[in-house]
């Protein structure tokens, strides 16, 4: 096919064809370059450059020859290239020049045309105009002569036409031939062009043989010189290797031999260490051995002691198992005797009972005993305490004898001696007589319930009572404490209203009517009513076993609490209303008699907001069952905590004696020390002063014994023969004896007063 | 006791001459190939012997879309055709067998006549395998008797209907555009080898033909290269074609040479260069002057893909030749321009000089056959001067001198060495 292109247009044809394997082999080594080149700078980096400058040189020759082969092929391939070309550049002008040739030519031959054809039409119109003069001829010859002329100026005009086509038909002609010509031509031409394209494929052939043969030997010849080159390199890298090999046997035969010397040297070193430490182990092992033996000796003679020690030990477990057997035997016969002893005790238990029998017999006994001696005791308690107040009384006045005595000498002391103004003191304990505390003088019940009734009655009536009280509790002690405390007593029968109370002691005496005896029922008719009221209580209460006033706060409490109760409880829980109420009177005599009061104030408050309690006639009974039952067991505790009560309280009474023989105050008492003292040194200087004046006295005495004396001796001649007279100096001193004189007799009389 | 026998009765028989089991299978499979193709089922060496065995004239049906194998479509074509270069058939021998089988069928395609089955059953066939199609050849509709045709299938049907018939050519529409893989297209509407039967309406491309030839083209989105030659497109023709080829998604080469483009046409393809990605353009030997030229010119200035353009033969004149050394004074992407055989003389040569001095991108420029004149030859030598790009630049015939020429060719000479060693070296300087 491209074959058969080439052979209509072949100038392009053949350029590539020709040019194609010119720059191929010189594409492909510059590719193959890039490529390695590329590889290598990735693989080395930088120090390509360097290298590469090297192998310039190394390699210039064949590069060099490489370069000329293709610079001289390269233009043998344009040369030819161009030779090849030409025919086609030879063609276009041909043809160019063809063309304008051509144009020329059918621009004359349009002209001619042209021409022709006006002149043609000029003669055309000339018949035709001729042919419009026929129609007007009439005379046969005339237009036999115009058609005449006409015919033959159309045969000019056919004629010349034909002329024009054979002419144009002679160019035709002319044309085909040049047609064939040029086609012969351009064969010719073709056929050029195909034998140049050969021989010119053939010359290229050879010349890059010629060149390949040139640049491989250029190769050949560079590897030869780069062989010869690295053999003489690499034989002087061996020689050197060899040299430096050498050296190295050479260090290394010196450095064995060094260390064999060395090593010798450490063996024989080590030879003498070895034997030295053989010896010395040798040594050690003796001593081991001998180490050794002992310790077997040792061992023998452990073994032999345990030996010994373990028969010793047989035979005591064989004594001892024979000691177990007599155990054995001892314990059963212990047990025997065990069984015995039960026997025994359960006898003697037997008879223990028996004896407690008649013990409690006679301790019962022993309690009536007692009692009686408790009623004794009581007896002799009151005999005692009337036997107190007599002693207390005495003593009292003894006591106050000495007090007024002491507080007279006070007085004495103040007055005469330091002559202070004396004030007599007041002391509370000065006015007291008869014994401290006081005992709870009780009234009795009935007493308290006449006093309640009345009370009711009369407003006056209650102040009298009162003071009637206050009189008959304080006979004797008459201290504002006893009246505090009995106020502090009835201030609770108070909290009740005298209503609620009246009201509950004639219920009670009303309804309770069947503990009176018939007798005094009879005789009560008579009375009024007052009286009467008074008198049924009296007999209840003796049958209730009512004594005190606190007795008669109790049932008045006791019901007041059971309505209480009964109102707050719902009816039909009646009988734990009255169980609960036996507990309240349980635990109030648990409380003991001092908390006892202040118990009571309490539910007492609050019972007496409600003055208006109805106790229904029914209601009574029940409560004075109830309050019978509880009362029993109380009264039982209130007896010994009564008697406990009555035991007098004898903490004051030191208080009130100390304070008796305290009568003095000590800053008077001080005083008195002082002055004692202060008395006793004036007495001192007094008695001094005394005795000072005898001894002024049988000093004087002295002296006028000794004045004589000395004159006796001065008047002797006793003096005139001494050398050294005493009378010179003595006349200084008896110049003035007064005052000499005092110093030796002082000093005589501290040395006389030891002796 | 077949053996035996054997033995007894043939001394000269031996075991070594009776063929395998699997030769005489693949024996078998290739006799029976055609009614029974086995081959994916065999294995690797079998299929070799069974490929090289195979005879080439089984049906394309059979092996068209079966058999890969290049050794057998290199059998098919040396056994067929005398000349076989591949490298034109991107290197593949199927390729080249179904390309040149494709375009024989339709090199004796004689519309009306020839059954148009013939190609549409081939299409399937080739389809994934053509790439080009190169038609130098198309049978106008039979007319007279006179007409000799060298393939056998043209003298088939002769006698036909007269003028009346349409003498339009074979659409190639149906063909081309169920051809997805189409890059090449090569065609050219005339009549080869007529010899003393030559008629000029065997060489009539009408203006249907035309029609249906634009539509296939602007169908084919992956082509790349379109020729049309010697088929007397003119204007009107040029115009339709190029109205089609606006905005064309692949077409990076036109070639419309030896045709009957005149101004009008020029103009059009001036519009096309800056509608589509054209590279190469090549419109020699057709009647354009100065009018086109300078719409070409206008078209340069202003485009940036055009590389290649070729304007040989044809008479753009001065006026021509200087409105496209205008162009090139600003256009960068050009780099070859054929400008031989078009009447150029001084004015021309001296505009080139300036565009030599300034344009770096063109490297081939070929004036063969003007009258430059020796003025305009210096004047280009002055330009050249200071050039370094330029590599090529024919002068043959241009009337410049030979000494302008010389001088002219070693500064080229000198350029491209310089463009040689700068390929190279450019990487790098590296030696092998």
């Amino acid at each position: 096919m491209a074959a058969a292109a080439g052979w209509r247009d072949p100038a392009p044809a053949p350029a590539p064809a020709l040019s194609d394997p010119g720059p191929g082999p010189q594409e492909r080594i510059a590719a193959r370059r890039r490529r390695l080149d590329a590889k290598r700078r990735e693989a080395l980096g930088e120090d390509v450059e360097l290298k590469v400058a090297q192998v310039e040189e190394e390699q210039r020759r064949s590069h060099k020859q490489i370069e000329e082969s293709r610079q001289r092929l390269a233009k043998l391939l344009f040369d030819g290239t161009q030779m090849v070309t030409n025919i086609q550049v030879a063609a276009d002008l041909r043809e160019m020049q063809r063309r304008a040739e051509e144009a020329e030519l059918k621009l004359q031959r349009v002209e001619k045309l042209e021409n022709e054809a006006k002149s043609s039409t000029y003669k055309f119109e000339e018949i035709t105009s001729k042919w419009a003069l026929a129609k007007e001829m009439t005379i046969p010859q005339e237009l036999w002569q115009l058609l005449n002329q006409q015919q033959q100026q159309c045969a000019l005009l056919l004629e010349e036409k034909n002329k024009l086509i054979s002419e144009l038909q002679q160019e035709l002609k002319n044309k085909d031939e040049q047609y064939v010509w040029a086609i012969k031509k351009q064969s010719d031409d073709i056929h050029l062009l195909l034998e140049r394209m050969e021989e010119q494929i053939r010359l290229m052939l050879k010349n890059y043989r010629h060149e390949l043969l040139q640049i491989e030997k250029a190769f050949e010849l560079e590897r030869r010189e780069l062989l010869d080159n690295n053999r003489r390199k690499w034989e002087e890298a061996i020689q050197a290797h060899n040299a430096q090999e050498l050296e190295y046997l050479h260090a290394r035969m010196r450095k064995v031999e060094e260390f064999e010397k060395q090593l010798n040297q450490l063996r024989v070193q080590d030879e003498e260490e070895y034997n030295s430490m053989k010896i010395q182990l040798e040594n050690d092992v003796q001593n081991l051995e001998r180490q050794l033996q002992q310790m077997k000796a040792v061992y023998q003679l452990n073994q032999e002691k345990l030996e010994y020690n373990l028969q010793v030990l047989r035979k005591q477990d064989e004594e001892n198992t024979i000691i177990r057997s007599q155990q054995k035997r001892k314990l059963n016969r212990l047990h025997s005797l065990l069984n015995n002893l039960r026997t025994k005790l359960a006898n003697q238990e037997k008879q223990f009972r028996e004896e407690n029998h008649s013990l409690a017999a006679d301790c019962e006994r022993i309690t009536g005993q007692c009692k009686e001696v408790q009623r004794r005791m009581r007896h002799f308690a009151i005999s005692d305490a009337e036997k107190f107040t007599e002693v207390w009384l005495m003593n009292e006045e003894e006591a106050k004898g000495l007090m007024r005595k002491a507080l007279d000498a006070d007085r004495v002391i103040h007055t005469q001696q330091l002559g202070l103004p004396w004030e007599e003191p007041r002391y509370w304990f000065l006015n007291n007589t008869g014994p401290l505390g006081h005992y709870k003088v009780k009234r009795m019940a009935t007493k308290l319930a006449a006093e309640v009734l009345t009370e009711s009655s009369s407003g006056g009536q209650e102040e009298e009572g009162r003071e009637k009280e206050k009189e008959e509790v304080g006979s004797g002690e008459g201290g504002k404490e006893n009246t505090a405390k009995v106020e502090g007593r009835v201030t609770p029968l108070r909290n009740i209203s005298k209503k609620t109370a009246k009201r509950i002691l004639e219920l009670i005496s009303d309804e309770s009517g069947f503990l009176i005896e018939s007798k005094l029922l009879r005789s009560l008719q008579a009375l009024g009513r007052h009286e009467r009221t008074l008198m049924k209580l009296d007999s209840i209460f003796a049958a209730l076993e009512i004594d005190s006033e606190d007795d008669l706060y109790q049932l008045v409490d006791f019901f007041l609490k059971y309505k209480a109760q009964e109102m707050a409880v719902s009816q039909s829980q009646g009988s734990p209303g009255a169980e609960d109420v036996t507990d309240l009177a349980e635990d109030r005599e648990d409380g003991g008699s001092g908390a006892q009061r202040n118990k009571l104030k309490s539910p007492r408050s609050l019972l007496g907001s409600l003055p208006s309690v109805y106790f229904h006639a029914d209601d009574v009974l029940k409560i004075l069952k109830a309050f019978v039952r509880g009362f029993d067991k109380l009264r039982e505790k209130d007896r010994s905590a009564k008697e406990v009560l009555q035991v007098r309280d004898s903490s004051k009474d030191e208080e009130y004696w100390k304070a008796l023989a305290h009568v003095i105050p000590k800053p008077t008492l001080k005083l008195w020390d002082a002055l004692a003292v202060a008395l006793e040194e004036y007495y001192e200087i007094l008695m001094q002063r005394a005795s000072l004046l005898a001894e002024v006295d049988l000093l004087q005495q002295q002296n006028s014994e000794l004045c004589l004396l000395l004159e006796e001796y001065i008047s002797s001649g006793v003096n005139s023969k001494l050398l050294f007279p005493p009378t010179k100096w003595m006349d200084l001193n008896l110049s003035c004896p007064g005052e000499a004189q005092w110093v030796p007799r002082a000093r005589a009389r501290l040395f006389s007063a030891p002796s | 006791s077949y053996y035996i026998y054997r033995v007894i009765e043939d001394p000269e028989w031996s075991l070594a001459t009776v063929p395998h089991l699997t030769e005489l299978c693949l024996q078998h499979i290739i006799h029976n190939f055609e009614k029974n193709p086995i081959l994916d089922h065999l294995l690797p060496e079998h299929q070799r012997k069974v490929l090289d065995r195979l005879s080439t004239d089984l049906p394309l049906a059979v092996t068209a879309n079966l058999i890969s194998d290049e050794d057998y479509w290199k059998r098919c074509c040396t056994e067929r055709w005398q000349a076989c270069d591949i490298s034109n058939y991107g290197d593949s021998w199927k390729q080249m067998f179904f390309e040149r089988h494709l375009e024989n069928i339709l090199r004796c395609f004689i519309p009306n006549t020839t059954d148009p089955n013939q190609v549409l059953e081939l299409i399937p066939l080739c389809k994934d395998y053509v790439r080009k199609l190169e038609v130098d050849q198309f049978l106008p509709p039979v007319q007279m008797d006179q007409k000799e045709e060298r393939d056998d299938l043209s003298n088939t049907g002769s006698d036909f209907g007269f003028g009346e018939v349409s003498i339009h050519h074979y659409d190639l529409g149906v063909l081309i555009t169920a051809l997805p893989h189409l890059e090449e297209l090569h065609l050219t509407y005339g009549v080869k080898d007529c010899g003393m039967n030559f008629e000029w309406n065997l060489f009539n491309f009408t203006h249907q033909d035309c029609c249906n030839l634009a539509v296939a083209v602007k169908m084919c989105h992956n082509l790349k290269v379109f020729k049309l030659t010697r088929s007397k497109v003119d204007d009107d023709k040029t115009r339709l074609l190029v109205r089609n080829l606006l905005d064309h998604p692949c077409l990076v080469e036109l070639n419309l040479s030896h045709n009957l483009i005149r101004d009008k046409g020029a103009q059009a393809v001036g519009k096309l260069i800056n509608h589509s990605r054209l590279q190469t353009l090549d419109l020699c030997n057709n009647q354009i002057r100065h009018l086109g030229a300078q719409a070409l010119a206008r078209a340069l200035a202003e485009n940036s893909t055009l590389t290649s353009l070729n304007l040989r033969l044809n008479c753009v004149e001065d006026k021509g030749g200087e409105a496209i050394g205008r162009a090139l004074l600003t256009n960068t992407t050009l780099k070859s321009i054929h400008l031989g055989s078009n009447n150029l003389s001084e004015p021309t040569a001296m505009l080139f000089s300036q565009v030599l001095a300034q344009n770096t991108s063109l490297t081939s420029i070929n004036f063969s056959c003007n009258h430059l004149g020796l003025d305009g030859g210096k004047q280009l030598l002055e330009g050249l001067a200071d050039n370094k790009a330029l590599t090529e630049f024919n002068l043959r015939l241009a009337e410049v001198g030979q000494e302008t020429e010389y001088l002219i060719h070693q500064i080229v000479w000198a350029n491209r060495e310089a463009a040689r060693l700068g390929s190279l070296q450019h990487p790098s300087a590296k030696p092998i």
